[in-house]
């Protein structure tokens, strides 16, 4: 399997030109999630369903980015934060951003082609292999994202084998 | 003209309208569809003079839609718009009978480049 873990400038292309924002990136510690740290994760995997490769939005980023490519008001994404979960509008705006996010992974020449295979919302039990998957260390990319007009958060792009 | 964007994601169909719109394409009308089967029945409703299509979609996906629809003697000119932008899924776009291909995300100008030689700017 080759499966591309794409660079903090590919990440914040991609999300500045989904997102319709100049979102910045820099550097953070690896996200942990738990039941004290509530996290979004896409699950992805190669054409054999082999899962390749996650992606994670820590609570307050999967609010933002679930907000700002539906144009959704700020506070729906506060409120959400408060709360602890994700509203169905969120979620399913989320969905599209993580579907879309795939290609930060196919557009390297040689790649694997990997598809979005599941999304587990924050605020939801996560399964405990994708949890394990999520805390692997080493093969991954951290990185702190501020999108404009609605604040910041913790996206990890995680290779898992 | 009216132009029917197919994608099983609302928030997706609300950006390639809103992306139409900024690409200098406002004022056509536009008809929405959630995935590929209602696409191929609101051609034949609808009559579009443009379909903007997803590739992987429940139902039944866009290459399948095009498929039909051009099975059954539409020459309804069509697009994808889909998070495939790799080479080989290009050319099987352009083989079933798709006009361009546009990779998510996507910019303005991304999206005039495609249209201009199909679509006035109204």
């Amino acid at each position: 399997m080759k499966v591309h873990l794409p660079v903090a400038k590919e990440v914040r292309d991609l999300l500045s030109d989904l997102l319709g924002k100049p979102v910045s990136i820099e550097p953070a510690a690896p996200l942990a999630p738990g039941p004290k740290r509530p996290a979004t994760i896409g699950v992805y995997v190669d054409d054999s369903l082999r899962v390749a490769a996650l992606i994670c939005f820590d609570l307050p980023l999967s609010a933002y980015a679930g907000a700002a490519i539906g144009l959704v008001p700020p506070q729906v994404a506060e409120d959400a934060v408060t709360q602890g979960s994700l509203p169905e509008v969120l979620r399913e705006n989320l969905h599209e951003v993580l579907n879309i996010a795939v290609s930060l992974f196919n557009s390297a020449p040689g790649a694997d082609h990997l598809r979005l295979h599941a999304m587990h919302p924050a605020g939801e039990p996560t399964p405990r292999d994708v949890l394990v998957h999520a805390l692997t260390l080493g093969r991954r990319t951290d990185m702190r994202v501020d999108v404009p007009y609605y604040g910041t958060g913790i996206i990890s792009v995680v290779q898992t084998f | 003209m009216k132009i029917l964007v197919v994608d099983d994601s609302r928030v997706m169909r609300q950006i390639v309208i809103r992306t139409l719109r900024q690409s200098g394409y406002a004022g056509h009308d536009v008809v929405e569809a959630e995935n590929g089967l209602r696409a191929v029945e609101m051609v034949a409703t609808e009559k579009p003079d443009l379909v903007l299509s997803d590739w992987n979609m429940p139902e039944m996906n866009g290459i399948d839609a095009l498929a039909h629809l051009r099975a059954s003697g539409s020459e309804v000119p069509f697009g994808f718009v889909t998070s495939e932008g790799s080479e080989e899924m290009r050319a099987r776009a352009a083989a079933a009978g798709a006009l361009f291909l546009i990779a998510k995300p996507f910019t303005p100008e991304l999206f005039d480049e495609a249209l201009s030689a199909v679509l006035p700017r109204a």
